[in-house]
C-alpha cells in the first residue's frame, strides 16, 4: 500500500518534471500557478491546520518575499534564485517581528494581528518609495526564465509538502497538534508553546516569501496591490480548508482541485468567484471540519501521514 | 507634508484632542458591539465591519431614494441589521459558540468575504458617498467638522444607551451574568441560547449605527468594513477584553493617538499607527489598560 503510493508520487514527479518538453506556454503558465497555490495553501496549513492559531494576513508574507526579492534583484543585480531565498529570509523576519508578541497570547489576538497586517505592509511599502518604487512599482530587468521558474516554483511545493509531511510525523508535529487540541494540557505536559508556534510561524512564513520572490521575478513588474492582495489569503484559507486542514495531502488536493475548477469553470462567473469562496468556508466550518482528504482518511483509516 | 514638533501650536493641539475624541467615541460605539459578542460568546466577529459597511449603504440608499435626513436612517438601519444579526446567530454562528476558536473565526471571515462579495454584485463597488452636512461649525480657534461633530455625540449617546442598558435592565443584567460565567448563569435559570441570539443583534444594530454616521463622514465601498474590524478588536483589547466600559477608555485613545499621528506624522502612517499600538499593547499589557473582566 505503502510502496505503491510511493511509486505513484514519483511518477506524478516525473512527469511533472518531463511536463514541459511537450506543454503549451499555457500549460506551463497553469502548472506554475498551480504549483504556487500548492506552496501557499501548504504554508498556511503549517501553522494554522497544525497549531489551530489562523492567519488571516499570510499574503504579507508572500508580498514581503516579492518586495525584497523585487529589490534584491532590480536595484542590487543579485542573481534570481538567491534573491528569492532572501525573499523567504525576510518573510521569516517579519514572521518573527509579529508572531513574538501575539504567539505568547492565546485565543484570536494573533488572528486579528494577521488581518491588520497586510493592510500595515501595504502602506509601509508605498511609504518607503526610495526603495520600493512606492505606488509606481518596480519594474525587474527583463529575463527569459519561465522554464527555470516553472521548476523552482515546483520544487517550492514540493519542499513544503515535504516539510508538512516531515512535521506531521515528527514529535514536533505531535506537539504542534498538542496545542491546537488542548493548549493548556500541553503546557502542562512541559511543552514550551510559544516557543513551539513561533517556530511553525516561521516554517510556514519562508515558503510564501519564496513564493513571492518567484512571483515577481516572473511578472517582472510588481506593484503594491498586485502582491498584498486579500483574496490571495482567502484562496489560501478555502484551499486549505477545502482539502483538508491539518493533514499532509489535503492543501495539495484543495489547491489543484479549487485551481482546476477556477480555470476552466469559474472563470466564467468571476462576479460569484468570492461570494462561492465565502459560502464553501462557511459550508466546510460547519458540515466538513474535517475537509475532503480527513474525510476519506476518517472512513478508510489512513495513516497520519496522508 | 506635515508641520514638524516645533510649530505644534496650543490651538492645533486642541483641535486634535477634539477631533481624536469624537473620532473615538464613535470607534468606541462600534467596539462595543464586537466586545459584547466575545463578552457573551467568547467569538471574535470578523464580520463586525461587514455589518458596518452594510448599515454605511442603507444610510447611502435611504438618502438617496428618499432624500430624508440621513441620520434619521438610524431608524431604518440599526433594526434592520438588528434583524440580520439574529438571523446569522440563529443559523450559523450558534453551531460554533463553545467550539475551538479557529471555528468561530473561520465561520465569521467566511460570513464577511460572502457579505461583501454580495454588496458588491448588488451595488458594484463603486464609491458612493452621502453629500449631507458639509463644511464645519467654528468654536473659536477651532474648526469642528460637523458631520463628525454629530457623529461623535451620537455615537456617544447610544454608547450610553448601551451602558444604561447592561447596568439597569433585566436583560442587560443576564447579558452581564452569561459573560461572567455562563454556566452559573444558565443554574440560575438565563436562557444563555436566547441571550446569544439578542447579543448578537444588538452587536449588529451598534455596528449599523457605526455605518449610519461614517456613511456621512466618508466613502462609502464594499471593503470599507476590515479595517474597522481590526480597530475595533484593537478598542478592545485596549480596554481590557470583556471589560465594557473599557470599550468606551479604549475607542476614545484610540481616536486620540490617530490624530496626534496623522499630525506629527502623516495621514497615511496613522493607519499603521494603531497597528503599532496594538503589538506595543499586546507586548506590554495584555490584559488591556483598565485590566482583567469587570462589568
Amino acid at each position: 500500500m505503502r510502496r505503491a503510493a510511493l511509486a505513484l508520487l514519483a511518477l506524478v514527479l516525473l512527469g511533472l518534471a518531463l511536463y514541459p518538453r511537450v506543454a503549451s506556454g499555457y500549460g506551463i503558465r497553469f502548472m506554475l500557478q498551480c504549483f504556487m497555490w500548492i506552496a501557499l495553501a501548504q504554508s498556511w496549513n503549517l501553522v494554522s491546520g497544525l497549531t489551530g492559531y489562523v492567519s488571516f494576513g499570510h499574503v504579507a508574507f508572500f508580498g514581503t518575499g516579492a518586495y525584497t526579492a523585487g529589490v534584491l534583484i532590480a536595484r542590487h543585480g543579485w542573481p534570481w534564485a538567491l534573491a528569492c531565498l532572501a525573499g523567504g529570509v525576510g518573510a521569516a523576519g517579519l514572521a518573527l517581528l509579529i508572531g513574538y508578541p501575539c504567539l505568547r497570547l492565546r485565543g484570536p489576538y494573533f488572528a486579528i494581528a494577521m488581518l491588520g497586517l497586510n493592510e500595515v505592509m501595504r502602506v509601509c511599502v508605498s511609504y518607503f518609495e526610495g526603495v520600493t518604487g512606492g505606488g509606481l512599482g518596480l519594474s525587474l530587468p527583463t529575463l527569459q526564465a519561465s522554464l527555470a521558474i516553472y521548476y523552482a516554483m515546483g520544487l517550492t511545493g514540493a519542499l513544503v509538502t515535504l516539510a508538512a509531511h516531515l512535521v506531521v510525523t515528527s514529535r514536533f508535529g505531535l506537539r504542534l497538534m498538542t496545542i491546537r487540541e488542548d493548549e493548556t494540557a500541553a503546557e502542562a505536559l512541559g511543552i514550551p508553546t510559544a516557543r513551539y508556534k513561533l517556530a511553525a510561524f516561521l516554517l510556514s512564513a519562508a515558503g510564501p516569501g519564496v513564493v513571492g520572490g518567484l512571483f515577481a521575478r516572473d511578472q517582472g513588474y510588481i506593484e503594491p496591490i498586485s502582491v498584498f492582495p486579500l483574496a490571495t489569503t482567502i484562496t489560501m484559507i478555502v484551499m486549505a480548508l477545502f482539502g483538508g486542514k491539518g493533514t499532509v495531502w489535503g492543501p495539495v488536493v484543495g489547491a489543484v482541485a479549487l485551481f482546476g475548477l477556477e480555470e476552466l469553470v469559474w472563470a466564467r462567473f468571476l462576479f460569484l468567484h468570492q461570494l462561492l469562496f465565502g459560502a464553501i468556508i462557511v459550508g466546510v466550518v460547519l458540515f466538513v471540519p474535517q475537509g475532503l482528504v480527513g474525510l476519506l482518511r476518517d472512513r478508510f483509516r489512513l495513516p497520519r501521514y496522508v | 507634508m506635515s508641520p514638524s514638533a516645533t510649530s505644534v501650536t496650543p490651538a492645533m493641539l486642541a483641535q486634535v484632542v477634539v477631533s481624536g475624541l469624537l473620532a473615538g467615541a464613535l470607534y468606541a460605539v462600534v467596539a462595543l458591539g464586537l466586545a459584547l459578542i466575545f463578552g457573551v460568546m467568547r467569538v471574535i466577529n470578523i464580520a463586525h465591519g461587514t455589518l458596518l459597511m452594510l448599515g454605511a449603504y442603507v444610510t447611502f440608499w435611504w438618502f438617496h431614494l428618499t432624500g430624508l435626513n440621513p441620520y434619521l436612517s438610524l431608524l431604518a438601519s440599526m433594526p434592520l441589521l438588528f434583524l440580520l444579526g439574529l438571523g446569522l446567530q440563529r443559523f450559523l454562528v450558534a453551531r460554533v459558540v463553545g467550539a475551538p476558536e479557529l471555528s468561530s473565526l473561520l465561520l465569521t471571515f467566511g460570513i464577511s468575504i460572502a457579505l461583501v462579495n454580495a454588496t458588491q454584485l448588488a451595488f458594484t463597488s463603486d464609491l458612493r458617498s452621502v453629500e449631507y452636512l458639509t463644511g464645519s461649525w467654528l468654536l473659536g480657534p477651532l474648526a469642528v467638522s460637523k458631520s463628525r461633530a454629530i457623529a461623535g455625540v451620537v455615537a456617544l449617546l447610544l454608547t450610553g444607551l448601551a451602558y444604561g442598558g447592561l447596568r439597569t435592565t433585566r436583560l442587560g443584567k443576564a447579558i452581564r451574568a452569561t459573560s461572567e460565567r455562563r454556566e452559573v448563569a444558565m443554574v440560575c435559570g438565563v436562557d444563555v441560547a436566547k441571550i446569544d441570539l439578542v447579543t448578537f443583534g444588538v452587536a449588529s444594530a451598534l455596528a449599523a449605527a457605526g455605518g449610519t454616521l461614517v456613511a456621512v463622514m466618508v466613502a462609502i465601498q464594499p471593503e470599507m468594513g476590515q479595517g474597522y474590524t481590526v480597530k475595533s478588536f484593537l478598542v478592545i483589547v485596549l480596554g481590557g477584553a470583556g471589560n465594557y466600559p473599557g470599550a468606551l477608555l479604549g475607542g476614545l485613545l484610540l481616536g486620540l493617538v490617530e490624530q496626534l499621528a496623522a499630525l506629527f506624522l502623516t495621514a497615511q502612517v496613522s493607519e499603521a499607527v494603531a497597528y503599532v499600538l496594538l503589538v506595543v499593547v499586546l507586548l506590554v499589557r495584555p490584559q488591556g489598560l483598565l485590566g482583567g473582566r469587570s462589568t
